[in-house]
């Protein structure tokens, strides 16, 4: 201990006013870079459909983190000697200030790393942790920030990785699969109602047609759910494309004279 | 199926009829590709930036040609010369056994000429008959039904001898009771309950059934791309199929030559531009596409522009010459920006439909009234969309396709194999 402090007082005492000005200044361009790119990236992206949007939505992590490396390699040298005394010293006290004092906050930002390298998420895609539901909007160097259907923004820290399930809907492409419920009450055709919902299906402006169609059915105690499955044309079109399904599907059920099961609302409550 | 027909084909059918399969996208070259993604890229940036209705406007400063000189260097094709090369290629595919099916489906691109040439087959319109003779199968006026009532239609329709289905889009709605027609078609095609027929097929109409019924294997055939030599080939017998005068047509920057493809044995060796490609690549082979690019690209130099005869425009004894404006001069018409899904649901459905009327529109799109109507009038102002005259549809134009289909196509709408 008294051997890193000796290292720590001999690297940092060759440090000037002049390298202190250059160094913060190199970290100001460092951190303006990063603003504009945060801003402006994501800004073209909103103009941008399909594939393009979520390429450069995913560039902005990435730049950010080569900025971060960048900075570092060019600010050290001008802080310290590079030598292997010094960066044992300076990296041995950085060691133990972030596994004492920022154990949690070092924990999200390895996560971070590990998060750009695996991908479990990417800005762009529809992801749920802990039963929070909604478009990564962006990610950040210690959380991830994504923006539920309603509006509201949600941090999730990136150390959940490490021991949360994360269910990701469309894993980077922009094919995310929607499914429409039906409940319907017991005795109808049941071929016949899974041909006029998977019309329903091709019927919808929402459907791209190219992916399957599929409609699946289970017997329950109370009568037949229908699940009618999908692909929107873009990802965030999910709640308008689901919305739609249903409403098509509750009209050629009506009148095909299909009846809906409903909960009685002593049961529901 | 065989790799292409080696055999000589009809100038106005160049390449002849092919597998789908064997379609491929004229070559592009490096510097277009760019080019193009550039364009479209800084397009869907512009959105809400610039005034984006500013219909199609030249960048030269060139006198275009007038209508008259038009039909007569760059007139539409002869339709019913095409309805023979579809035919005479049909026969030689049955001849080598390619073809063995009783009914057979072409899908082609829009603005390939099938629809209006199948009309104009033998038995059908003004043309008589000489072998035999075609018996038109028209949609009905009410287009929704359920499964019994399109059986009952398909039954009272002679589909014993050849009969033709000239576009076959026009037998379906995008909706859910918009199905029938076509799906009891293709089960009585497949099980071989029809006798000898022809149907015509839009391209993208074909996508969409291929999705819906992924089983009906129906070999479909489709005219052979127009990469740049077939398209030079065509455009000059195009342009000889008024008077028979040959055409000559070179660049306004460069002078190098576009037309004719092929050295005059008595000239020295000319230099060629690369429009042809260029004009291949842009209209994606289609022959209805690259006419209407290259009826906006010719000049007329200015003396010839004050002859009103377009005889004037003679180049020595039976020549006609024009100038010819680089693709990058030319403004073709640019998509208006909407972050609005209604303008994207309207063309996707002009395009599977083959055109529609607004109240179509409206039941396909689910758009309502008054918002379909701006975006409507937004399209048209931009050259995108047109209103036929007579029959009250709304179509993509040929100028616009190109726009409308790679638009289309990056807001995530399945789009043709074409």
């Amino acid at each position: 201990m008294g051997d890193m402090g000796q290292g720590l007082q001999q690297a940092f005492s060759a440090i000037t006013w002049v390298a202190l000005v250059e160094a913060a200044l190199v970290v100001a361009a460092a951190v303006l870079l990063i603003f504009v790119i945060q801003k402006l990236v994501p800004g073209l992206a909103g103009k941008l459909g399909g594939k393009a949007r979520l390429y450069l939505l995913a560039s902005v992590p990435l730049a950010r983190l080569l900025i971060i490396v960048v900075t570092i390699i060019v600010v050290v040298p001008i802080l310290v000697e590079p030598s292997f005394e010094n960066m044992v010293a300076i990296f041995g006290a950085l060691g133990l200030a972030l596994g004492f004092a920022f154990k949690d906050y070092a924990n999200s930002l390895i996560a971070g790393i590990v998060t750009l390298y695996e991908m479990p998420y990417r800005p762009g895609d529809w992801i749920e942790v802990d039963g929070k539901y909604g478009e990564v909007r962006s990610i950040g160097t210690r959380a991830a920030e994504i923006v539920t259907p309603d509006d509201t923004v949600i941090i999730i820290p990136h150390g959940r990785l490490w021991n949360t399930l994360i269910a990701n809907g469309n894993d980077g492409s922009d094919n995310l699969m929607c499914v429409a419920e039906f409940h319907l009450a017991p005795n109808h055709d049941v071929r016949r109602v899974m041909a006029l919902l998977r019309d329903v299906g091709f019927a919808s402006p929402y459907t791209k047609t190219m992916k399957p169609v599929v409609v699946v059915v289970a017997n329950k105690t109370w009568g037949m759910t229908y699940r009618l499955k999908a692909y929107p044309l873009e990802p965030r079109d999910q709640f308008r494309f689901i919305s739609d399904l249903t409403a098509r599907g509750s009209e050629v059920l009506a009148a095909d004279g299909v009846q809906f099961v409903s909960v009685p609302v002593a049961a529901s409550v | 199926m065989k790799e292409e027909n080696t055999t000589e084909h009809s100038p106005s059918l160049p390449g002849g009829l092919i597998s789908v399969d064997q379609w491929k996208q004229p070559e592009m070259s490096v510097q277009r590709t760019l080019k193009d993604a550039i364009r479209h890229l800084t397009a869907q940036l512009r959105a809400g930036m610039s005034s984006d209705e500013e219909p199609f406007q030249s960048l030269d400063d060139l006198p275009s040609l007038t209508d008259k000189q038009i039909q007569h260097i760059a007139p539409h094709p002869d339709f019913t010369a095409l309805a023979g090369a579809l035919l005479d290629s049909l026969a030689e595919l049955r001849e080598s056994e390619t073809l063995r099916r009783e009914v057979a489906v072409v899908a082609a691109p829009p603005f390939s000429g099938v629809r209006e040439a199948l009309v104009r087959l033998p038995g059908l319109g003004a043309v008589s008959a000489d072998a035999e003779s075609w018996h038109l199968v028209a949609p009905p006026d009410n287009l929704l039904m359920n499964r019994q009532d399109a059986c009952r239609w398909w039954d009272e329709q002679d589909l014993t001898g050849p009969w033709v289905i000239p576009e076959l889009a026009d037998f379906w709605l995008r909706h859910t009771s918009g199905f029938a027609l076509i799906s009891e078609l293709f089960q009585r095609m497949v099980s071989g309950r029809v006798g000898p027929g022809l149907v015509g097929c839009s391209s993208w109409c074909w996508q969409f059934w291929e999705s819906y019924l992924p089983d009906a294997h129906l070999g479909p055939l489709t005219p052979a791309p127009l990469d740049a030599e077939r398209l030079g080939q065509w455009l000059e017998y195009l342009a000889a199929s008024r008077d028979g005068r040959a055409i000559t047509a070179r660049m306004t920057d460069d002078g190098l030559y576009v037309l004719p493809v092929e050295n005059p044995p008595d000239a020295e060796k000319r230099k060629h531009s690369g429009f042809l490609r260029d004009l291949a690549t842009a209209s994606r082979g289609i022959p209805g596409v690259a006419l209407a690019i290259w009826q906006r690209s010719l000049r007329a130099r200015p003396e010839d522009e004050m002859e009103e005869d377009p005889d004037s425009q003679t180049r020595g004894p039976g020549g006609r010459s024009c100038w010819v404006v680089p693709l990058d001069q030319l403004s073709l018409p640019s998509m208006p920006q909407s972050s609005d899904r209604s303008i994207g649901f309207i063309l996707h459905a002009l395009l599977l439909h083959d055109g529609l009327d607004e109240e179509r529109i409206a039941l396909v799109t689910g758009v309502g009234e008054p918002e379909l109507q701006l975006a409507l009038s937004r399209l048209a102002r931009a050259d995108v969309v047109y209103e036929g005259e007579a029959s009250g549809r709304w179509h993509v134009t040929p100028l616009g396709y190109p726009t409308v289909r790679r638009h289309l196509q990056s807001w995530g709408y399945p789009v043709d194999g074409f």
